[in-house]
């Protein structure tokens, strides 16, 4: 109803319109006359600007006018003239920047006052760029926050890392909802955002206890505030992407000419296939077939306003992407309500409430063996994509086309959806029973049903053939809940001393129950049919329950003296459900000071007008590890048979480890905050030193203890430690408004204690090839391999070469040259394993971010770019993709490839051997990894208000959005974006992974 | 006010009492699942370990395909496929980090630690001492199987044994040849002791008496203990282990596991099937097209030996491949070398290749030539066990019978069944053959000369991944 009114309102035309005289006086808040303010007509260019006494004086055309009162360093206020012919104003020092709030742990602070590392990105920096997820909207824009895209499909989230990687176990920061620990940030609309705050070192992050190890994100949805005008909105976009590269490999003569050639090489007959005309015809550029044109759309609807005591903010979202790789695609609706209310001068309550569902498919793109875009680079180009009978192009014609299927057959007949429903729900009292004394109890419940549909095919045309067709669903529900109590205190007394304190308890249940049924043999494939009553034969059913729990008591206590000198204490005891009696309870304590040197009488340096230094330690915890690893599992459904009959059988799947306990992190913090002229330029530097104690790690599976699972132990150390910038920047001049900011962190990772002389990682492909392991005295997960040193470009370097005097290899006369030269580390006159070393480093020394922004009138253009530096990729796809012993298509600089002396020293001959292991894990594919990429630019105009009113809008802004504008980089694949591959084990391997697509969308914002 | 404050603790101490009052919040119960503490309370929990044993002999690294692929070094057959480490392999050209030589290492050891868990547990159970007895056959007979694999392809690694599964030792060093020699013989003769002699139609397909006894015959052919050979052998020939009537019931699936089949993988479709038929069949039939038999094996073949038919698809020959396709020719385009191996497929009548074909491991036919063998070389007369297996397959006996009748009759009957190259490096060994020029002639592009090392090759390489984790403690076999 009082929607209805407004509107009318808006609509109704001017009635009373005359020319009037406006006047007044702008003050500060202290009251204090403010002269030079700019007091504008909104819509027009008429204004005027304070006196030396804070006085104005102006004419306006009616009494609809708006007026624009503006000042750098403070807010800009503005005013409907109505019938007021003096309007006196109060402009509020514009406390964007150290006067705002931050939130922390179980309540706020001023950033002023925070002694521990915290970033803060606001929601607006983020609004409306198309991205399916908010962990994407983070990307680049907090110092010592890395979010890593693992791949570009749609609905892919990537991992967030806080001050580097901080265990080889679950490194994923703890995600806290409007209150709720534990939550996902995929199920938020990065528009419902209004902050983020991160919680870098221990002493932000310590009141998180036991869950607080890899940092904290604590995301803010918008509210509605109290005696505000409802307000209407409405933001739409939409878009479309395209693959940025794609790998150029051989078309169909060159592939069966580099093929024979290999054959004549080795001496051996031409496999007939290559001298078949009909596979020498180009047909089909596979990657192009595959990455078609993507589209995303994206549409909000959003409503909030607030009365004498209650207020609210309402929205819906829907969000569809459909990917650049054919049948890929994601959609997310949304649905929010929050909600507060005053009910007496001592008691609020309040609610949030937040509804999604969310839906894609995933196809598989980390294979190295059955990929689509992998198959797609790979696949034979004389077969086309359907045949002249109606047929997928099939390569099981030839055991010379590979064992890949049709990759468009793949992606075509692909039917794996997975659906999440999910609420979020909190609910606040917070009733004051003193003055300064406050208790709070939150109350939340986090419950996601997941259900996933996949149904199999038969396949009898493609050479990765299936038998028999299945559909298998999977269902899943989990849900949290939560009950916390904590009292705050907030005083000050005789002046300058002011204390705080916090404390309080929480409880907090995870449940998920499960059930998988498979039926098999389906008569009819008819999408009518997928549903499992439809299959003849039950083939399997699975289901099963876990349980965690979590019970905490927490404390913070804040000291402050006279502005200057600034103490913060927290403490947190967590018992945790996953560990056996005796190990359930941890302890986390921390405390951090602050000094404001430039609150001190004896600070004299004009261009500085703030300078904070901040210190602080304190201890955190990761209990995210396998619950239950002190018992010994035995697991039943070891599928069998005897006499034809169905049996199954029963085998331990877990020896226990009783001692099994958390992670322990010890972080150390150093940092300071400058202001610069005015505070129009912030600084913000942080050192720390991350030590993570008790990694859990997994023993070395030696091969004689069989298949089952070895339990963690408490063993492993690693260390982070890094320097984290952030700058930033406002200012305006007439206009034009501008503002830049900028991070970078530098993080050095090593680990410094294992159990065992190397972890393994994930290998890659068909022979297993090793690409990198987790060395103690290390940074994570270094590449390692051979040193190649060129070709050998004739005999005689062969038989001089004193690295291979003594190699088997040589004597049998099975090197020769076009053969790659590698790097005899021990001198023992032979290459073997002995001769393998690290051969790269995948972790960036260096990350960065910068954003810029300019306003001028209705103009608005933002600049964010993201690069990073001081990294490898070890291009694996690349490997595969220039070795001919492999039965398929390869990269076209194979062309490039060695014929005779000189031609090449660096893409080896043509061969079907693979005696020389040409194309093993060697510093042949290591690539330099940094990139810099213009993430995102966003071009806008507002259309004057004078204009747009008249329609009942208050605000129209229409925009253009590109991301993945432009990348620069060495980096010879798609994408150096590539993320992580095996957990945390692999990092910047390239496995032709779902690259990032080039997005540009045109959007609205209209207020009504 | 009041009311409202009131209300406002009431609901407070509510939901308190709904998730935080649970005096077990830290309990975490292993939801379905079993503990070691809640485990091995029955004959049922003990029959169920039994069966897990079986269990990983069905995966792809072990007799599902890659077991099969140590013996593509042999005369007999092409490695075909596409995997390119394989080249090495059939080669002898392979470094420690070829991925083959790691295939079915953890698998094999898989085994062993059920069977271990068997052994160990199972005494104090209380059950039926028949059925008990039986399970603890069953883990010493396959513990001692996997111990026998490990020894043939990698010569010797760690035994572990009960004591090291309960003190948590596994990184041992190698035993000796002998040491691994013993244990197996002695895992057998505690299988011979407590299997029975057969099983009821419900239990085909789990080891009895005659499987523990045939292998053992085996072990002492490798050790050159011909007479004990002799002895353990006749158990088989003398036992309830009859061949079949035809020499293809072994390879069908109505009739394959009749009493002639010792010892097979057991497959069943649509529940667990048998991975070994994808890979040895054409590419366009549903297959990966590997181990394709060389010309030289069909050549070996006599004129009239049904056993050649039952052995390969021959050009011409029609297959029954079900479903749309029915019967479809075999043609020669099908493979490069002309052949694929047929034994161990078949389809569906419905169309796609049927999982419930078993992989055959041990059959008594193997054991009757084994103890020809064995009479021969120590002068004795081997006709009568060499001539059951032949007149089985309808050819004439041969009198006098030599060690070239018993190489050419091994050669033929078990072709493809993972014994021709094992076999040659055991007579090589004993001064039979000359393996190095066996192997080093050059027969063509399917069947390239390659030079066997004897200081090496007896012996694959211990695979590289576990000498690295082993930390030093597990040494690299000669020549590696």
């Amino acid at each position: 109803m009082q929607a209805l009114v407004l509107i009318f309102y808006f609509i109704t035309p001017f009635a009373y319109a005359q020319e009037r005289t406006v006047s007044g006086t702008v003050t500060d808040s202290n009251g204090g006359p403010l002269p030079g303010v700019s007091i504008l007509i909104e819509g027009t260019s008429r204004g005027t600007t304070s006196d030396a006494d804070g006085n104005y004086s102006l004419a306006v055309p009616d009494t609809e006018s708006t007026l624009i009162f503006s000042f750098v360093g403070y807010t800009t206020e503005r005013m409907v003239v109505g019938n007021q012919s003096e309007i006196n104003i109060s402009l509020i020092e514009d406390i964007s920047q150290l006067e705002e709030l931050v939130v922390v742990g179980y309540g706020t602070q001023q950033k002023r006052d925070v002694t521990g590392a915290i970033s803060q990105v606001k929601g607006q920096d983020f609004e409306n760029l198309p991205v399916a997820s908010s962990s994407q909207a983070l990307q680049g824009r907090a110092a010592g926050v890395q979010v890593i895209r693992n791949g570009g499909a749609p609905g892919n989230t990537g991992s967030i890392r806080i001050r580097g990687t901080g265990t080889i176990n679950n490194a994923e920061p703890l995600i806290i909802i409007d209150g709720f620990p534990g939550s996902s940030l995929d199920d938020v609309n990065p528009n419902d955002i209004e902050s983020m705050e991160v919680l870098k070192d221990a002493s932000a992050s310590a009141i998180y206890g036991t869950r607080a190890a890899n940092g904290v994100i604590i995301v803010t949805t918008k509210r509605g505030k109290t005696n505000e005008n409802l307000k209407l909105s409405l933001n739409a976009y939409t878009g479309v992407s395209n693959a940025i590269k794609t790998v150029d490999v051989l078309d169909a003569p060159t592939l069966a000419q580099l093929k024979r050639e290999r054959y004549v090489n080795d001496g051996l007959p031409i496999d007939p296939i290559w001298e078949d005309p009909q596979y020498q015809v180009q047909r089909t550029d596979w990657q192009d077939e595959l990455l078609d044109q993507g589209i995303t759309q994206n549409i909000d609807l959003n409503l909030r306003g607030g009365g004498e005591s209650s207020s609210f903010n309402m929205s819906l979202g829907y969000f569809n992407e459909e990917g650049m790789m054919k049948n890929s695609f994601f959609e997310r609706f949304s649905l929010r309500l929050n909600s507060d209310h005053k009910i007496n001068k001592r008691l609020n309550i309040g609610q949030s409430l937040q509804l999604t569902s969310r839906k894609g498919n995933f196809l598989n793109t980390n294979s190295a063996q059955t990929g689509v875009l992998w198959s797609a680079i790979r696949f034979q180009p004389s077969l086309p994509v359907i045949d002249a009978d109606g047929n997928y192009g099939s390569s099981q014609v030839s055991g010379e086309f590979g064992d890949i299927n049709n990759p468009i057959f793949t992606v075509d007949t692909e039917d794996d959806q997975e659906t999440r429903h999910r609420i979020l729900g909190t609910l606040y009292a917070e009733l004051e029973i003193i003055k300064d004394l406050k208790l709070r109890a939150n109350f939340g419940i986090d419950g996601e049903i997941f259900d996933r549909d996949n149904f199999e095919i038969i396949i009898n045309d493609q050479i990765r053939a299936r038998d028999r067709n299945s559909l298998i669903r999977s269902y899943r529900e989990t849900y949290s809940l939560l009950a916390e109590y904590f009292l705050s205190y907030q005083k000050t007394f005789a002046e300058k001393h002011t204390a705080g304190i916090v404390g309080g308890y929480a409880a907090q249940t995870f449940d998920e129950a499960s059930f998988l049924a498979r039926r098999r043999d389906f008569p009819d494939e008819a999408a009518l049919q997928r549903y499992l009553d439809a299959g003849n034969t039950i083939d399997n059913a699975e289901g099963n329950r876990t349980y965690d729990g979590l019970e905490s008591w927490f404390a913070r206590a804040n000291y402050e003296y006279d502005n200057r000198y600034l103490l913060t204490l927290t403490f947190r005891a967590d018992g945790s459900s996953r560990f056996d009696d005796g190990n359930k309870w941890g302890y986390f304590p921390s405390f951090s000071a602050g000094w404001r040197i430039s609150e001190e009488s004896f600070w004299n340096v004009g261009l500085i007008s703030d300078l904070k230094l901040v210190g602080g330690w304190g201890e955190l915890g990761n209990q995210n590890v396998d619950r239950n690893q002190f018992l010994a599992l035995i697991a039943t459904g070891e599928r069998y048979s005897f006499g034809g009959e169905q049996t199954v059988g029963a085998a331990q799947s877990r020896i226990p480890n009783p001692n099994i306990t958390w992670e322990t992190v010890q972080m150390t913090n150093f940092g300071v905050e400058i202001g610069f002229l005015q505070n129009q330029v912030l600084a913000d530097i942080n050192y720390f030193i991350k030590d993570t104690k008790d990694m859990l790690l997994p023993v070395p599976v030696i091969g004689s203890q069989g298949q089952a699972s070895v339990p963690d132990r408490n063993f492993g150390e690693m260390r982070n430690q890094g320097l984290e910038m952030e700058l930033s920047y406002r200012g305006n001049k007439g206009d034009l408004s501008y503002r830049i900011s900028g991070n970078a962190s530098i993080i050095r990772n090593e680990v410094t204690r294992l159990n065992a002389p190397f972890l393994e990682t994930r290998r890659y492909g068909r022979p297993n090839e090793e690409i990198a392991r987790v060395f103690p005295n290390e940074p994570l997960s270094p590449f390692y391999g051979w040193v190649a040193d060129g070709i050998y470009q004739n005999t005689n370097e062969i038989s001089a070469d004193p690295s291979i005097a003594n190699d088997p290899r040589n004597e049998a006369g099975l090197i020769q040259p076009g053969d790659v030269r590698f790097v005899d580390l021990n001198g023992d006159g032979l290459i073997d394993e002995n001769d393998r070393t690290i051969i790269g480093d995948p972790n960036p020394e260096l990350v960065y971010g910068l954003n810029a922004g300019v306003n001028y009138k209705g103009f608005d253009l933002n600049l964010f770019f993201l690069g990073s530096a001081g990294h490898e990729i070890f291009n694996a796809d690349r490997m595969q993709g220039i070795d001919p012993t492999y039965p398929f298509n390869m990269y076209a600089e194979t062309t490039g490839r060695w014929t005779g002396e000189g031609t090449s020293n660096t893409i080896p001959r043509m061969t079907t051997r693979r005696d020389n292991l040409n194309h093993r894990s060697s510093t042949l594919f290591i690539e330099n990894g940094g990139f810099f990429r213009l993430k995102n630019v966003t071009l806008g105009y507002t259309i004057p208000s004078e204009l747009t009113s008249r329609i009942g809008i208050s605000r129209a802004r229409f925009y253009v959005t590109g991301q993945n504008v432009f990348t620069i980089t060495d980096y010879s694949g798609m994408d150096p974006e590539l993320g992580y591959v095996d957990n945390n084990l692999q990092l910047n391997v390239d496995y032709a992974q779902y690259p990032q697509a080039r997005t540009w969308t045109l959007g609205t914002t209209i207020d009504f | 006010m009041k009311k409202l404050i009131l209300t406002a603790s009431t609901i407070c101490l509510v939901t308190f009492s709904i998730i935080s009052c649970k005096d077990d919040l830290l309990e975490s119960p292993p939801f379905g699942q079993f503990t070691s503490a809640t485990f091995w309370q029955s004959g049922e929990d003990v029959v169920a370990a039994t069966n897990a044993i079986y269990e990983p002999l069905r995966d792809h690294d072990f007799y599902g395909h890659a077991e099969h692929t140590f013996s593509i070094v042999e005369d007999d057959q092409w490695r075909a496929g596409d995997h390119g480490e394989d080249q090495a392999i059939e080669e002898l050209t392979f470094d420690p980090s070829n991925a083959q030589l790691a295939a079915g290492w953890r698998e094999k050891y898989e085994v062993i630690s059920r069977a271990n868990a068997v052994l160990i547990n199972a005494p104090e159970v209380e059950m039926d001492a028949s059925l008990k007895d039986r399970s603890l056959g069953e883990a010493y007979f396959l513990r001692g199987f996997s111990y026998w694999r490990l020894h043939v392809i990698y010569g010797s690694t760690a035994i572990i044994l009960e004591e090291d599964v309960l003190a948590g030792e596994y990184n041992k060093p190698k035993a000796t040849i002998e040491e691994m020699q013993r244990q197996i013989e002695s895992d057998l003769q505690m299988a011979t002791q407590l299997l029975p002699q057969s099983h009821s139609a419900a239990d085909l397909g789990r080891v009895h008496n005659g499987t523990a006894w045939g292998l053992l015959c085996k072990l002492y052919m490798y050790m050159d203990r011909l007479n004990d050979a002799i002895t353990a052998g006749d158990n088989v020939i003398n036992g309830p282990y009859p061949l079949a009537e035809n020499y293809a019931d072994n390879f069908r699936i109505e009739t394959e596991n009749n009493p002639e089949m010792l010892f097979a993988v057991q497959g069943l479709d649509a529940w667990a099937g048998t991975a070994h038929r994808i890979y040895t069949t054409p590419r366009p039939w549903g297959g990966w097209d590997f181990h394709a038999p060389t010309q030289n094996l069909v050549d070996e073949f006599e004129q009239d030996d049904p056993r050649r038919d039952a052995t390969l698809f021959l050009p011409g020959e029609m297959v029954d491949l079900g479903g749309d396709r029915g019967l479809t020719e075999y043609t020669t385009e099908l493979s490069q070398t002309g052949y694929h191996f047929q034994k161990f497929a078949s389809w569906r009548s419905a169309g796609g290749l049927d999982e419930g074909q078993n992989v055959p491991i041990l059959r008594a036919a193997d054991v009757y030539l084994l103890v020809a063998e064995a009479k021969i070389r120590s002068g004795q007369n081997g006709d009568t066990e060499l001539n059951a297996v032949r007149t089985r397959a309808g050819l004439a006996p041969v009198t006098n019978a030599t060690m070239d009748d018993v190489i050419h009759e091994r050669r033929v009957e078990l072709a493809g069944e993972n014994q021709r190259h094992f076999d040659l490096m055991r007579w090589d060994k004993a001064g039979i053959v000359d393996i190095v020029s066996i192997y080093g002639e050059d027969r063509g592009q399917f069947d390239p000369p390659r030079s066997f090392d004897r200081n090496k090759h007896y012996y694959f390489a211990i695979p590289q991944r576990e000498i690295d984790v082993s930390n030093g403690v597990l040494e690299q076999n000669p020549g590696y």
